[in-house]
């Protein structure tokens, strides 16, 4: 056991020399020969003498911190980038004897991040038509390429529809459709799945993986989702450009520490199984929830184990004023309304939020969770608080209209009379990628821009310490920043220079759509730490939309299920995600936590935790010491 | 602030008209225009609506959303009315001698040919765009600019231009009220103050929206690039445009309307020669 894994460290540790490039060459699909490339002459390169070989039909995950070079990576591969150093070599064929790149880009395609922007015409079947009608395919032939294309990814039905109305996996699918249509024989994918929630990443995943099984082709992914990469048959790890390690994803992932040090974060598995390990509980590595169940189980069974855990004891409730409760009642609204393009976004939605509270709101792109939120602090009005708004006279004998009703704090928002902007320097939003809302010369004038909107007459020094008290909160320095564009910035600074922008006036809540969307998991996780450091010091009640729920299950009091517009359900993370079928019927996950859990329980023991991993391990081991029966 | 710009105003539905080639209705509106300035007496004007009514009718739209589009010019029509009411001039006088205010004949005719032709003009246009998708438009603007293709002038990048604008309409449309929303939740005011402060409060939409769509299109060029795209060199084409029997019949139709109009023009004073001179223009 320990020779093995001795072994398998040096094979992580072993790069390829480019002796094995050479003779993989023949049969390989991608060679990459001590590449070296930068953006600009004198910055550090994006990738640096880098040498890979990817054989036909493999499918090869890439992952790594932002910056890594990963996308330079997919933009070298069909010559959208060409080497400064090296070769890089498709089927042969080398980027730099640039006579026609088409040829290679024939052979190999890439679908990149951001659906939206990939589309170049308003008709489905026309976007799917572009790549043949470019390289000069007959008509007919096209006509059978689309029908092929789009039933691969499984959207024949689309065929002449429009993009617009389709949600963010379809979008991306049928990107990927008008790829497939050149007929390309490696599908390369540049963080494909990083803008979509986890139904829509599950689709495209499946037509991935069965592009790889049955139709044979090269699949290059470039992710930051573990579960992604264990899909492959080999994952590399880049680091400032340069292939740090490789090997079958299980190898990689067992290596928390290494990755660590490539500014990766540890999975939630791994983290808790070396909570485990660390209290003397001998489990191996595991990767997937089942696994670690498994693992303990087996364990408990040597050990002798109790069968139940100690019981989850709440944390005490910190007693609040109340003073800044949301109160939602019977939300109804529908976008467009007596227009032929009417559509019901929210129905009937009651919801309190306490003072104090963690709230997460979960669900679907297009679940109407956004359109909720955003009627918290009143850029939705209700009807009743527009200035046209006359009630309706009711007929005798029919009963009164029931009329959507929401108080924040002391505000009434169905109040006319109601100081809407007081309201909104109270209710502090962010929005989706909120970087790109950022358009002051300075940061200090961006961060100072809701500051003098909200309070008139603010004084200069005033101004300049809020504003660096705010920087210096997200975790930036305030000298350092300041006189910066903001477009200078990278772009996870750029996403707390545009947080301090909203929380620079000391909002009461502060809501955040999706306020990890996008960045790698360390920038994940600092961004979740930077809301619980907020929560503690700076607003009393923050409430973030997200469809990740290992995140609700790490970090909220209390969550809300909201789906097809309507509130399902709101209970602790500890109650929700028991409810692992009501919840998959609806489209969504669990944690990795709950499924461990719901796991252990068919193997006959009891673990009672409210789903974060601290708390998870903590009761695991409880069980090796005694549980409850001790 | 932007939610009523449902973008074009194509009306869904399936009728003759839905499914004409849209360059047959290109220049259908274009026939209709010359015959609705070719025509000099009532019968033409008549014979004009009359077609329009029929396309109407054909088009399976509400009347309401065709006659709705006239409300964009409402008023440039009443301005150019009562200018030429009042300045026109001819030779029979309406109003009494004394009057400051001059009313002839002949500019009470003028000015209702004026605005039954405008009238006329704009809901044939209406027709045209409820009844066929800006892509199903833009596809027949390219097909009837190839010939220009001669002369060198890019029709291919045009067209490709123009469908690439329309489709990201919608989604630049999306971004603004995203961006809007987001500077209203940070104190912005849109809504008050003089249009100096209004202009001004527009910097915080206008910049981010901008680099927006330069990001946008820098993507959009590179995954274009990534689909094999280099020019209109030996590109086919999918979509083919095709007449049917149903161009046939429009295009005869109005060939009848031009045909009408004119042979009204020329015999209109045998029809009924005393009222003549009320029906035509001078």
């Amino acid at each position: 056991m320990q020779n093995e894994n001795f072994n398998e460290q040096e094979k992580l540790n072993a790069v390829p020399p480019a002796a094995e490039g050479e003779q993989k060459e023949q049969g390989a699909a991608v060679v990459f020969d001590g590449v070296t490339f930068s953006y600009e002459e004198d910055a550090a390169p994006a990738l640096k003498d880098f040498f890979l070989s990817v054989s036909k039909g493999e499918f090869l995950a890439v992952i790594g911190h932002n910056g890594s070079g990963k996308s330079t990576l997919a933009r070298l591969i069909n010559g959208l980038l060409l080497p400064d150093k090296g070769r890089v070599k498709v089927f042969g064929m080398d980027t730099l004897e640039g006579k026609n790149p088409v040829e290679i880009r024939k052979r190999a395609g890439i679908v990149f991040q951001n659906p939206d922007n990939q589309m170049v015409a308003s008709i489905i079947e026309d976007d799917v038509a572009f790549g043949p009608e470019n390289l000069g395919v007959e008509r007919e032939e096209i006509g059978k390429r689309i029908d092929w294309a789009l039933k691969a990814v499984g959207m024949e039905a689309y065929r002449t529809g429009t993009p617009s109305r389709l949600s963010g996996g379809q979008k991306q699918r049928i990107a990927i459709a008008g790829v497939l249509a050149i007929k390309p024989d490696i599908l390369i994918l540049d963080e494909s799945t990083a803008m979509l929630d986890p139904r829509g990443r599950r689709e495209v995943m499946d037509v991935v993986t069965r592009l790889n099984r049955e139709e044979g082709m090269t699949v290059i992914l470039i992710t930051h989702f573990m579960e992604e990469a264990l899909l492959a048959d080999r994952t590399i790890v880049l680091n400032r450009g340069e292939m740090v390690m490789q090997g079958t994803p299980a190898e990689i992932f067992l290596h928390s520490e290494r990755l660590e040090a490539y500014n990766l974060s540890l999975p939630r598995i791994g983290r808790i199984c070396k909570n485990l390990q660390a209290a003397g509980i001998p489990v191996a590595d595991c990767l997937t929830p089942e696994q670690l169940a498994a693992e303990v189980a087996q364990e408990g069974e040597k050990a002798g184990a109790a069968h139940r855990s100690l019981p989850y004891i709440p944390a005490p409730v910190e007693q609040n004023g109340h003073e800044w409760d949301i109160d939602v009642k019977d939300l109804t609204f529908t976008y467009s309304a007596k227009s032929p393009f009417a559509q019901r976004a929210l129905r009937g939605i009651d919801l309190h939020i306490d003072e104090g509270e963690f709230f997460g709101i979960i669900g679907h792109t297009g679940s109407g969770k956004s359109t909720l939120v955003q009627h918290l602090n009143a850029l939705i009005k209700l009807p009743q608080a527009e200035k046209k708004y006359r009630p309706k006279k009711v007929k005798k004998g029919e009963p009164a209209p029931v009329l959507p009703q929401i108080h924040v704090g002391q505000f009434d928002l169905s109040d006319k009379k109601c100081d809407f902007v007081k309201l909104r320097e109270s209710v502090g939003m962010v929005f989706q990628y909120p970087e790109y809302q950022l358009f002051a010369e300075t940061v200090f004038a961006d961060v100072a821009f809701g500051l003098k909107n909200f309070r008139k007459g603010i004084t200069a020094e005033e101004t300049e310490v809020a504003v660096r008290d705010a920087l210096e909160i997200v975790g930036l320095s305030y000298e350092e920043v300041k006189d910066k564009s903001p477009f200078d910035l990278s772009g996870g600074q750029k996403r707390r220079v545009a947080i301090a922008g909203v929380i620079v006036t000391r909002p009461h809540i502060l809501i955040l759509d999706e306020p990890a969307a996008g960045l790698d998991p360390l920038g994940k996780q600092e961004i979740m730490e930077l809301l619980h450091k907020l929560h503690r010091e700076w607003c009393r009640t923050v409430i973030v939309v997200s469809h990740d729920m290992d995140e609700i299950a790490d970090n909220c009091t209390r969550a809300a299920v909201i789906s097809r517009g309507e509130a399902v359900l709101c209970a602790p993370p500890r109650e929700l995600f028991k409810r692992e079928e009501e919840l998959s019927s609806l489209g969504l996950d669990i944690p990795i936590t709950a499924k461990a859990c719901a796991r252990l329980k068919e193997l006959g023991y009891e673990v009672d935790t409210d789903f974060t991993c601290e708390d998870f391990s903590e009761k695991v081991i409880s069980l090796f010491k005694g549980g409850e029966d001790a | 602030m932007l939610n009523d710009v449902t973008f074009g105003q194509y009306y869904p539905a399936k009728s003759f008209v839905h499914s004409m080639d849209p360059r047959t209705k290109l220049l259908a509106l274009i026939a209709f225009i010359v015959a609705i300035f070719l025509a000099d007496t009532f019968y033409g004007m008549f014979l004009c609506l009359a077609v329009l009514i029929a396309a109407v009718i054909a088009a399976r739209v509400p009347f309401g959303s065709v006659l709705r589009s006239v409300k964009g010019i409402i008023v440039i029509l009443v301005i150019t009315s009562v200018l030429n009411l009042f300045f026109h001039g001819g030779e029979h006088l309406l109003t009494p001698e004394s009057w400051v205010i001059k009313i002839y004949r002949e500019s009470v005719v003028f000015t209702v040919f004026l605005l039954l032709r405008l009238f006329l003009l704009v809901m044939a246009s209406a027709i045209l765009t409820l009844t066929t998708t800006p892509v199903r438009l833009t596809d027949g603007i390219e097909s009837l600019l190839t010939p220009l293709k001669w002369i060198k002038f890019p029709v291919h990048e045009l067209a490709l231009i123009m469908s690439i604008a329309l489709r990201f309409i919608p989604t630049l449309i999306d971004e603004t009220n995203r961006i809007i929303a987001a500077q209203k939740a940070r104190g912005a005011d849109f809504e008050s103050g003089n249009i100096f402060k209004r202009i001004k409060a527009v910097v915080p939409i206008l910049i981010p929206l901008l680099i927006s769509a330069l990001r946008r299109a820098e993507e959009l060029g590179d995954a274009m690039d990534a689909r094999c795209y280099s020019g209109s060199k030996n590109r086919t084409k999918y979509k083919k445009l095709t007449f049917g029997w149903r161009d046939l019949v429009g295009a005869l139709v109005f060939a009848a309307l031009i045909a009408g109009v004119v042979l009204f023009n020329v015999y209109a004073a045998d029809i009924w020669p005393e009222i003549y001179e009320y029906i035509i223009i001078t």
